[in-house]
């Protein structure tokens, strides 16, 4: 199917126990998963099955207790804390259900000044982020604050903020969480659309009609791999829930 | 990050209020605690400053300008017969009575010198001039010291009893005033010896100018081997004088304590505002780290903020020190901001503001990238 080359994440029998005080909370029970380079892929499963946990250790936020993780060719669960940062600022953007962005600046501020702290000078840093945000359809909406944004709005900011350095790994938790259907769905067709031969996106979601965009859908049980498969694209509105799914956070 | 950091701070007008008056109260208080210090400091000394000269020589025991010693003629003569000695000025500083218009007696420092010899005194006439001091019985007092003095109408040619000598105003000064707040009466010095009761000749300190500064410890030796007398450089006299007003008083201790209030204040308000700056952003920030940023560069964050609150509570509060030293010159209060009281004042200021950083960057540096998903 895809070639070794393309694999952009890779995680090798990954464990994670939180200790809380003397408390040990065994989370991951050996996961090992690639994600590969042209495909957009949907980690689903029951909440508190460690999802956000499994994407935390795929992308060096958090260390795997044991096993090994590749970030795009990178071994960073074998890095140092600076040079795994080093290998994030490069390869990846982040898109969160909360959208994290800061309210006293633009929407053209907030993508710009993530891709100066990257180490883009202002001029170059301008136009991407302007370049980024017409993309996701937002050309008339830079010079305004998030307060100033609908969700999707603000979701579609994000988004531009995760490309416009254009990494090859792009990760999202719950992205369309806060979103009513119809908005959910047009955030998902950009995410779509930036997925090409040598980028990923791997997206963290409760919302199987959300399948229709995905190429492969993996789930997680109880910390271990579950089922990894092609996306069921006739989800549709009308058979699934998305609200109840989230209040239940169990699937139907 | 300046971007981020200062656009957020900005964004929070509330905060960015309630921290710059933390940091302008802080940086008015302590500038105003130390310009007073400083004016204490100068006023307690300023005859010596003014009067000049290389050594002071004055009787053995001495310890302060204000003592009321006194040193024969016959001293000066010695003195000035040293090879290395250029002049000998006579000063008679000692206090005296006045009787006041209402009857009633209060106490006066009597200054006289030399005319003609060294720098001018008094060293700021607003009205008349030193020559107009020669004639007999002409004295100049402080504008400042007129209500005092109960000095009604057009002070000039005023008549006053100045220890039981009849004297008549010439001249007026301007905030030539005494530490002990005994108002100055500057005269020449045959008048100011006869108010103070001083013979012929005599003077309370003779202010020695060298030829050669290099000669003055032999000069001050040789004077030493008089058991009567003491003498000692300018620059030391003046130290004596203000260890013996501010060093003893306590002066110190209080007003650095006032000074010390305010940068607590503003350590509490400047903290508190980065804290919750900090608080309030811990997502986005988490954000930037798990992008890459690295913990400098999140530090930066509170930095900036830092940096801007003490820059503008810094310029706030010397504006409104420079226009408070105004108001107070007025009402008799000498503050001195010299250079150097602002260099250390503000100093001081930005010192806080390091401190009020402390808590929102150790904040920022135990910040995990993983609280984004959080
Ligand atoms: N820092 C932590 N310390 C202790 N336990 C933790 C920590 N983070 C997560 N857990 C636990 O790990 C388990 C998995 O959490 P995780 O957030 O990965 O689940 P999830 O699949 O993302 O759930 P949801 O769909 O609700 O977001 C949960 O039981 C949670 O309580
Ligand atoms: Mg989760």
């Amino acid at each position: 199917m895809t070639s070794e080359l393309s694999v952009l994440l890779r995680a090798w029998d990954v464990r994670k126990t939180f200790e809380d005080g003397a408390l040990q909370v065994p989370v991951l029970h050996g996961v090992t998963l690639s994600v590969h380079a042209g495909q957009l892929t949907l980690l689903m499963g029951p909440s508190g099955s460690g999802k956000t946990t499994l994407i935390s250790i795929l992308t060096g936020l958090l260390r795997p207790s044991s096993g090994k993780v590749e970030l795009c060719g990178e071994p960073i669960s074998e890095l140092g804390d600076g040079q795994v940062s080093a290998v994030r600022r490069r390869e990846l953007g982040f898109i969160f259900q909360t959208y994290n962005l800061f309210p006293a600046l633009t929407a053209r501020d907030n993508v710009m000044e993530v891709l100066r702290l990257k180490g883009m000078a202002a001029g170059e840093a301008r136009k991407r982020a302007e370049d980024a945000l017409g993309r996701v359809g937002l050309a008339d909406r830079m010079k305004h604050r998030p307060g100033e944004l609908s969700g999707g709005q603000k979701q579609r900011v994000a988004i531009a903020r995760a490309l416009a350095s254009k990494p090859r790994v792009i990760v999202g938790d719950e992205v369309t969480g806060a979103l009513d259907g119809q908005t959910a769905l047009s955030v998902m067709e950009i995410l779509r659309d930036h997925v090409t031969s040598s980028s990923a996106v791997l997206i963290v979601t409760h919302d199987h009609r959300l399948e229709r965009f995905a190429d492969r859908v993996v789930e997680l049980e109880d910390g271990e791999l579950a089922a990894d498969r092609a996306p069921n694209r006739h989800w549709t509105s009308s058979r699934f829930d998305i609200r109840a799914s989230q209040d239940q956070g169990k699937l139907p | 990050m300046r971007r981020i950091a200062l656009l957020s701070l900005i964004h929070d007008r509330s905060k960015l209020v309630a921290s710059i008056a933390g940091v302008t109260f802080a940086a008015v208080l302590v500038l105003l605690q130390m310009g007073v210090y400083a004016g204490f400091l100068t006023i307690s000394s300023a005859t010596i400053t003014h009067m000049g000269g290389d050594v002071w020589v004055m009787p053995r025991g001495t310890e302060v300008l204000d003592s009321v010693e006194i040193l024969s003629s016959g001293t000066r003569s010695a003195v000035g017969a040293h090879p290395c000695v250029s002049d000998v000025r006579p000063l008679v500083f000692v206090w005296s009575f006045i009787r006041k218009a209402g009857g009633t007696r209060d106490s006066v420092r009597v200054v006289g010198v030399e005319r003609g010899r060294g720098p001018i005194m008094p060293w700021e006439l607003e009205r008349g001039l030193p020559s107009d001091l020669e004639g007999p019985g002409r004295v100049a007092v402080d504008a400042f010291d007129l209500g005092k003095l109960q000095i009604q109408g057009d002070p000039i040619g005023a008549r006053l009893d100045i220890g039981g000598q009849r004297a008549e105003i010439a001249g007026i000064t301007q905030g030539v005033r005494s530490f002990t707040l005994l108002p100055f009466v500057f005269t020449n010095i045959r008048d100011a010896r006869r108010m103070a009761g001083l013979g012929d000749g005599e003077a309370n300190y003779w202010v020695v100018d060298l030829k050669d500064p290099a000669c003055a410890e032999q000069v001050m030796g040789d004077i030493q081997r008089n058991p009567q007398l003491m003498a000692v450089r300018r620059e030391d006299f003046v130290t004596m004088t203000q260890n013996y007003w501010i060093g003893g008083s306590g002066v110190g201790p209080a007003l650095g304590f006032s000074a010390l209030l305010g940068l607590i204040v503003g350590v509490v308000v400047v903290g508190q505002t980065l804290y919750t700056m900090t608080k309030d952003y811990e997502r986005e920030l988490a954000t930037l780290k798990a992008l890459g940023a690295t913990s400098w560069e999140l530090v930066r964050f509170v930095g900036w903020q830092a940096g801007f609150l003490a820059l503008i509570g810094s310029t706030l509060g010397s504006v409104i020190a420079f226009m408070t030293t105004g108001a107070a010159a007025a009402g008799g209060l000498t503050i001195v901001l010299s250079s150097s009281v602002m260099a250390v004042g503000l100093g001081a200021v930005i010192l806080m503001c390091v401190a009020a950083s402390f808590m929102s960057i150790r904040k920022v540096l135990k910040l995990q990238a993983a609280e984004v998903f959080k």
